[in-house]
């Protein structure tokens, strides 16, 4: 049964499907009607709003899409909305994006994308991706090596990789934000490096929303861009995954994002992903990793934008001797939440793993949240997993909530987590000062090269600059004074 | 009120094994000289600190660690403090330098005739006086040269000079890390990040030497750093010396003393300076050990 019929069971606020004018699309599934009592309204109401816009635009899908497509609205048939009873959601609140009045962005290709022009510069290899549609006049890939494939799904033309791309998509099963994607993306963007490649130069990838709403409106428009990268064996590339808020700073809309990558033994992706979007908006992500044997997964991650920026990562070994690591500096100088659940799953010997996450909140309403999750299974020995999570708070009623967990099953295995939550440490504070530095300048310092030690995490020079620049404009003003 | 001598010149000397009259120095300034004014030297300018009855406890548990120390410093002058474990060598050098977890209950510290206990630590250090840490405190994220060029320019702004941008302060920077033997990617590593105990002893002498001091106190800096090590940081000490300015060190060795050599010895043992002399007392403390002097 499709979404729609099983809506028809609902009581219905909005108008009954269109008849014959939608292309015909497989079944999902046959269920009892009584099923639509566990479903929940809203979150089936929103999966059809997704579904009628991506019908109404594109022409036949490429089977990994349909397939993801059908698994998602199979699965959003149960899913509910997280409320705060939930654990993956006991600090964050949703409600903003759900009392909104949630709406699907179609691209119009006449839109003045000219604006836009200036996203061209930076890094090459690039691509754009506006509301969640790639745009080919704003992306750049002559430099890429050969065998490298950059671009839409349904323009692949080589079945082999069509049917390689089969097998993984839509492998994992994430929450509702992740099903919402999968019905919702236009497309998904496939980043294909092949055996044995080394990609130079790291591939830009540039998130724009151009459809904003105002603030105080209602109304949220949704994108879904949806990104796999699939690197096979002994396979090197770096991935710059940019969110950019465009100008006016506090425009709403709804960014839901998924990135899933698949790094083949042997292979190494270097991740960087920095979000920067209006501080009305809101940015849910996922990104799910799955590594092979003697694979290097590094993520190095900056989140400052977005009223509510929920970030899941979710990373699982598939072989043994893997490296994984992962650093993120999150800064809440709004009214804003950042929120950070990851998730390492180990069932191979001698993994090592290194999680740093570093947060400031430098708003009296600002609030951040870490749920760093690593499983050690009974197969899992001789893993060296260490994480550490450090938070500074440096203004009356800043929250954190931090829930450092780490579920150890094997018995030969070294682990160490540690969390700590403060102001700045009186003995850094003393030296600058018995250096002839005044206190206010000291924390200053301080409050910057608390951020710097994630920042230098980033492997390409420029964009570390480029970070450092942002942080720096963002704490100065928020500074408390008086310290 | 004698005004501070900001002098970041130093002269390079290399100390023999013959003793040496510390009071009566010649020095040669390099090209780099900055001088200010001076008040006409009197036989009360001569005193650089003062040190009366001083007692002191750790703010947190009030505990008492100094008992009443008494001590007078000259221009010109080389003090070293020895004593055991436990005495109140690091407390008293830390209360001098105005660290936050000791209190002062009693006593005073006038320094070039002004209330030491009045001023920040920021204005002692303004005021010349620098304290070399025991154990140097990490600071990731802060590279050498920013943190030095910080420093450098809020001494600066207090005096009314101008003050250097980066690449000018990587000028004025770059020559005085031979005399500490470290070479220039040394300044973009962060302050004392992941260094070895002697790179920490020796970037506390760097800093010396960029900011210039007129009374340097010594925290153990000969401790955790071998032979070579100790030889470049004593040569690196002697030639921030001049005639004004005067270093109190703290050690448990003579070893540190054959390369600097000491105007007065002072023995503290529980917070108090219970005798004071020369060379000599470090000599039969190292054959005899604290009964002997006690």
């Amino acid at each position: 049964m499709s979404l729609s019929a099983l809506n028809s069971y609902l009581p219905k606020p909005c108008a009954p499907p269109r008849p014959g004018g939608r292309p015909t699309r497989t079944k999902v599934f046959a269920q009892p009607p009584t099923l639509a009592i566990l479903s929940d309204p809203h979150v089936l109401r929103l999966a059809e709003t997704l579904e009628d816009s991506i019908a109404a635009s594109s022409s036949s899908p490429p089977p990994p899409l349909q397939k993801l497509r059908d698994i998602s609205s199979q699965s959003l048939l149960t899913t509910p909305w997280p409320s705060r009873k939930d654990e993956p959601f006991r600090f964050t609140d949703t409600s903003f994006i759900r009392n909104s009045e949630v709406h699907p962005v179609t691209l119009a290709p006449t839109q003045n994308l000219d604006v836009l022009s200036g996203l061209a510069d930076s890094i090459s290899p690039n691509i754009a991706i506006i509301d969640g549609y790639l745009v080919e006049s704003l992306s750049n890939l002559s430099e890429l090596p050969d065998g490298v494939f950059v671009g839409r799904l349904s323009d692949l033309n080589s079945k082999g990789l069509m049917e390689k791309v089969s097998k993984y998509v839509s492998n994992f099963q994430g929450d509702l934000f992740w099903s919402l994607n999968g019905v919702g993306a236009p497309d998904v963007v496939l980043v294909y490096v092949p055996e044995g490649c080394k990609v130079e130069k790291p591939l830009g990838l540039r998130f724009v929303s151009m459809n904003r709403s105002y603030k105080g409106s209602k109304s949220l428009p949704i994108s879904n861009p949806r990104v796999l990268v699939l690197v096979e064996k002994g396979g090197d590339i770096g991935i710059v995954e940019e969110y950019v808020g465009g100008d006016g700073d506090d425009r709403c809309y709804w960014t839901n994002s998924v990135m899933e990558v698949v790094v083949g033994d042997g292979a190494k992706v270097s991740h960087s992903y920095i979000q920067t979007q209006s501080l009305g908006a809101a940015h849910v992500k996922w990104t799910s990793v799955s590594q092979g044997s003697k694979s290097v997964y590094e993520l190095t991650e900056v989140s400052t934008g977005g009223k509510l920026s929920r970030h899941n990562v979710h990373v699982k070994q598939e072989g043994p001797d893997t490296v994984t690591e992962l650093s993120s500096f999150h800064l809440s100088i709004g009214d804003q939440l950042q929120d950070l659940h990851s998730k390492l799953v180990l069932d191979h010997p001698r993994g090592f793993s290194r999680q740093l996450h570093k947060v400031i909140v430098a708003h009296s309403l600002g609030q951040a949240v870490f749920d760093g999750n690593v499983q050690v299974n009974r197969d899992a020995q001789q893993t060296d997993a260490g994480q550490l999570s450090r938070s500074l708070l440096l203004e009356p009623r800043a929250t954190v909530n931090v829930k450092p967990n780490l579920q150890i099953i094997a018995d030969d295995v070294k682990c160490s987590h540690g969390a700590a939550i403060s102001d700045l440490e009186e003995d850094q504070l003393f030296y600058f000062e018995a250096r002839g530095i005044d206190r206010s300048t000291a924390r200053k310092a301080l409050i910057f090269s608390f951020a710097a030690e994630v920042i230098e995490h980033f492997p390409d020079v420029t964009l570390q600059k480029k970070v450092e620049n942002l942080i720096r404009t963002l704490l100065t003003p928020a500074l408390p004074s008086g310290v | 009120m004698a005004m501070a001598l900001f002098s970041p010149t130093f002269s390079f000397r290399i100390s023999t094994s013959a003793p040496q009259r510390r009071r009566r120095r010649c020095f040669v300034q390099s090209s780099q000289a900055t001088v200010a004014i001076e008040a006409p030297s009197s036989s009360t300018t001569d005193l650089l600190l003062q040190v009366k009855d001083l007692s002191a406890v750790i703010a947190e548990s009030k505990q008492t660690i100094l008992k009443g120390v008494n001590l007078t410093v000259r221009h010109g002058e080389v003090h070293a403090v020895m004593g055991k474990n436990g005495s109140g060598k690091s407390t008293f050098a830390k209360v001098l330098a105005g660290h936050p977890d000791y209190e002062v209950t009693g006593g005073s510290i006038m320094y070039k005739g002004l209330d030491l206990l009045e001023m920040e630590p920021e204005e002692r250090a303004i005021a010349g006086l620098f304290m070399s840490f025991q154990s140097p405190v990490e600071i990731p994220g802060v590279s050498n040269i920013d943190f030095l060029n910080m420093a450098y320019n809020a001494r600066r702004r207090k005096l009314g000079l101008p003050e250097l941008g980066p690449i000018e302060f990587y000028g004025y920077v770059a020559p005085k890390l031979e005399l500490v033997n470290m070479k220039t990617d040394f300044l973009n590593r962060n302050v004392n990040e992941g260094f070895s105990g002697g790179e920490k002893k020796r970037n506390e002498i760097l800093q010396l030497a960029v900011l210039g001091a007129e009374f340097a106190i010594l925290d153990e800096i000969d401790s955790g750093l071998d032979v070579d090590a100790l030889q470049d940081v004593a040569k690196a000490v002697n030639g921030v010396l001049t005639s004004k300015n005067s270093v109190l060190m703290i050690t448990h060795y003579l070893r540190l003393l054959e390369f600097i050599k000491p105007t007065y010895i002072h023995i503290m043992e529980n917070g108090r300076i219970v005798k004071t002399g020369d060379i000599s007392i470090a000599e039969t403390l190292e054959r005899e050990g604290y009964k002997a002097i006690s």
